[in-house]
């Protein structure tokens, strides 16, 4: 099977966080890990090419997916490989976003990063292979993301035992009797003895280490975020009062705070009566503006970044911090104020 | 008569219910006056009321549901029906008590911090909602130009409250097809079988996302035991019109599936040990007083097991969470029932808060997984659904917690939700 291998730009050899921006682009080689791989994978199937994007770009870029597709798709390969992007945010979405459209175009695809990597949410329905935690690991990663090429190229579907990764979909469809009969027949169960028994298998979050404090908030430049639903006066992004599907960013521009009627809450998760009322009480600009000026923090950024956090389900919330995050860094900010409803 | 300190419940089963001159039940058939219903809705807080029937099969769809009720008296106007409300905060649960099953009344129209909810009545949509297999009596309304929203919501609960009584009231003299004998919760039987009872969380989170309790609201009440009898005439009152899919209406605590299932099983394999009302609070400390303390009352209950149900999403999950993990801390059996978040396409984690201790749920299906509703010939409640700006009667793709019930916390619903097995 003629395969086709996406990387990002420091595995294709371009360039480290300063060449995170840069667009995709092709290489008619295997390039990087894409070397080793393709030995692993010996004369039965052939990269014949290597597609690579800058991770900023690939990852806060909702075109990205669509135009590195189609170069994935002008090599005339059968299938593709994104990755591994270890624990890599961005390097992550983009591989599963990748690996995702690659899919649906009708393409074999798989994806390879770690469990726990936000991307492993944006490759369904592509499968993705577990790896270690860092490049370190490379070598026997590599063996595993080959092995695992060779079954699904000869038709076969990936199993735990191959590190496949990922929620398998949960369905809904209705059962033999109601929830509270069968509460009570999981009550009974228990008490007998079992104590694995339960309709829904308890998730594991894991942790996210926090960053370490800014050495001098006065000269750090910091960003306002909000979970808040606070969007300007008549939604004009059309944020969702719940289950939102995205963020939005908009200017703070020189207003010294904000003022009732300028800002509102289309949040539905809470009264958003007192919020409406004053703002800044959901986004703190003017405390903020009050710190800037006493010299507090360095200053501040020129746009504030805004989801609904309610009902959002996990995977969005974590893929909105990694392109949240992945923002903030390119445009240098050191601290942010995320604000919780 | 009911066994002492019983209650004696006559149903009535509705064959098919609408509009006449003479009012009565006859052989399943429910006819009831117009004229007379909107009557008892007149209040100084409404401008106009308008009732119309949305029946099972029908091409017709509910949206902006509020509360819906049971039909249910005791005696000529309720006669204790709904205490603190319709008569005095007294204990009911015993004596007789009629019931029009087969029917609800259904408040459905725009109230504040109200969340869209709908419900299809034909197609495979309606089997999500226990309004789909209803005879349903929507009363719509306009509120008055210069009546506060409090006003509105009261008028409101008060009206479709005197409205199910009256519908009930025609069965008064008509033959009950069924009849159940309901003794009170008795703790000193059942011998060695284990004692699983029953904790319902209510939402208290103020005005329009409140419920009532012998008509006052339970926010700042620590939990508190009841029997399963006075559920059945109407001591817990909904005013929570937030997570369509994730309420429990006043008819659900009427039919309180929980305490169905327990009462089914009572003396067989279990022993039915008692039931708990706890309110949800918002604020942290509470939320682990509350539960802390709901979790010591099971247990001086004497329970080996409770059943813990909830009302709302995120903030509601925490206090499932807390009060299976206090009980499951004393060593006993913790079951929470619980709708899972695991986005559009099944791939999510099922629960943000989950418990630390405790692992068994029973999954009420997943909250965000699309579903098509077919355009229907009419739409009652309003004309365009706020959640997607569409007409209200056209097709339209939405999340299965948009419809009144689905996921319901309580656990009245079918639903489900598995991990898919492909070949």
């Amino acid at each position: 099977m003629k395969v086709v291998h996406y990387v990002n730009q420091f595995f294709a050899g371009v360039g480290g966080e300063e060449k995170a921006t840069v667009g995709p682009e092709v290489r008619e080689a295997p390039t990087g890990p894409g070397r080793k791989l393709a030995s692993l994978l010996g004369d039965e199937h052939q990269i014949v090419a290597t597609v690579f994007c800058g991770d900023d770009y690939a990852a806060s870029n909702d075109a990205a997916p669509a135009e590195i597709l189609e170069l994935i798709k002008a090599t005339g390969a059968e299938m593709l490989v994104s990755g591994p992007a270890f624990t890599s945010g961005r390097y992550g979405i983009a591989c599963g976003r990748v690996a995702a459209a690659a899919h649906k175009a009708g393409l074999v695809a798989l994806a390879a990063m770690h469990a726990e990597n936000p991307g492993v949410a944006e490759a369904a329905p592509a499968p993705v292979v577990a790896t270690g935690l860092t490049a370190r690991e490379m070598g026997a990663t590599l063996e595993k993301v080959a092995l695992a090429v060779k079954k699904l190229a000869s038709g076969q579907t990936l199993t735990p035992e191959d590190g496949l990764v990922g929620s398998i979909p949960r369905r809904n469809r209705l059962a033999e009797s109601n929830a509270a009969a069968r509460a009570v027949d999981l009550a009974l169960t228990r008490l007998a003895g079992d104590r694995s028994a339960t309709e829904i298998p308890m998730p594991d979050f894991g942790a996210v280490a926090p960053a370490g404090p800014v050495t001098d908030p006065s000269k750090a430049l910091i960003a306002l975020l909000t979970e808040g639903g606070l969007v300007p006066a008549g939604n004009p992004g059309r944020l969702e009062s719940a289950r939102a599907t995205k963020w939005l960013r908009y200017p703070l521009e020189e207003l010294p705070g904000l003022e009732e009627g300028s800002h509102v809450s289309v949040h539905g998760g809470f009264s958003t009566v007192v919020a409406n009322e004053n703002p800044n009480r959901i986004l703190p600009l003017d405390v903020a503006r009050e710190l800037k000026d006493e010299g507090a923090i360095g200053s501040l950024y020129a746009e504030y970044f805004v989801t609904t956090g309610n009902g959002t389900s996990v995977a969005d919330g974590a893929r909105y911090g990694v392109e949240w995050a992945a923002e903030l860094r390119k445009q240098g900010v050191q601290a942010a104020i995320l604000t919780s409803t | 008569m009911a066994e002492q300190n019983g209650l004696r419940r006559l149903i009535h089963t509705v064959r098919s219910a609408g509009f006449g001159e003479s009012p009565g039940l006859n052989r399943g058939d429910l006819v009831a006056s117009e004229d007379a219903l909107q009557a008892l809705l007149a209040n100084p807080a409404l401008a106009s009321t308008r009732l119309t029937w949305a029946r099972p099969g029908e091409s017709v769809r509910i949206v902006k549901i509020l509360d819906s009720i049971e039909p249910r008296t005791k005696g000529a106007g309720g006669a204790g029906m709904f205490p603190g409300f319709l008569g005095p905060a007294l204990p009911q649960g015993t004596g007789e008590t009629h019931v029009l099953r087969g029917v609800a009344v259904v408040v459905a129209g725009k109230l504040p911090r109200a969340q869209e909810g709908m419900v299809q009545m034909s197609g495979p949509a309606a089997e999500l909602s226990f309004l789909g297999a209803t005879n349903n009596l929507v009363i719509e309304f306009e509120p008055a130009e210069d009546a506060g929203w409090p006003q509105v919501d009261e008028a409101l609960r008060l009206g479709a409250m005197r409205v199910a009584v009256a519908l009930a009231d025609l069965a008064l003299e008509a033959e009950p097809d069924e009849v159940h004998d309901l003794a009170p919760l008795n703790p000193g039987t059942g011998g060695s079988l284990p004692r699983v009872g029953a904790i319902v969380n209510l939402q208290t989170q103020g005005a329009f996302k409140d419920v009532f309790v012998y008509g006052r609201t339970m926010a700042a009440s620590m939990p508190t035991a009841i029997d399963p009898n006075e559920l059945d005439d109407g001591a817990v009152v909904s005013g929570q019109y937030g997570h369509p899919g994730l309420k429990n209406p006043t008819f659900v605590h009427q039919n309180n599936p929980v305490v169905a299932a327990l009462r089914d099983r009572d003396g067989k394999d279990l022993v039915f040990g008692g039931l708990i009302l706890s309110p949800e609070p918002v604020d942290q400390t509470l939320k682990e007083l509350t539960s802390a303390h709901a979790a010591r009352m099971a247990r001086q209950m004497g329970l080996d097991a409770v059943i813990v149900t909830k009302e709302g999403g995120g903030n509601a999950d925490s206090d499932i969470s807390l009060k299976i993990d206090a009980f499951e801390a004393m060593g006993l059996v913790g079951i929470g029932i619980f709708a899972e978040m695991s986005g559009p396409d099944g791939t999510g984690p099922p629960v943000v808060g989950p418990p630390t201790t405790a692992t068994a749920m029973v999954s009420t299906g997943n909250y965000d997984e699309r579903i098509t509703l077919d355009a229907v010939d009419r739409a009652l409640g309003g004309e365009i659904v706020d959640l997607n700006g569409l007409d209200a009667a056209a097709e339209m793709v939405l999340p299965v917690a948009a419809i009144y019930g689905s996921l319901s916390p309580i656990g009245l619903g079918r639903l489900t939700c598995a991990t898919e097995v492909t070949a």
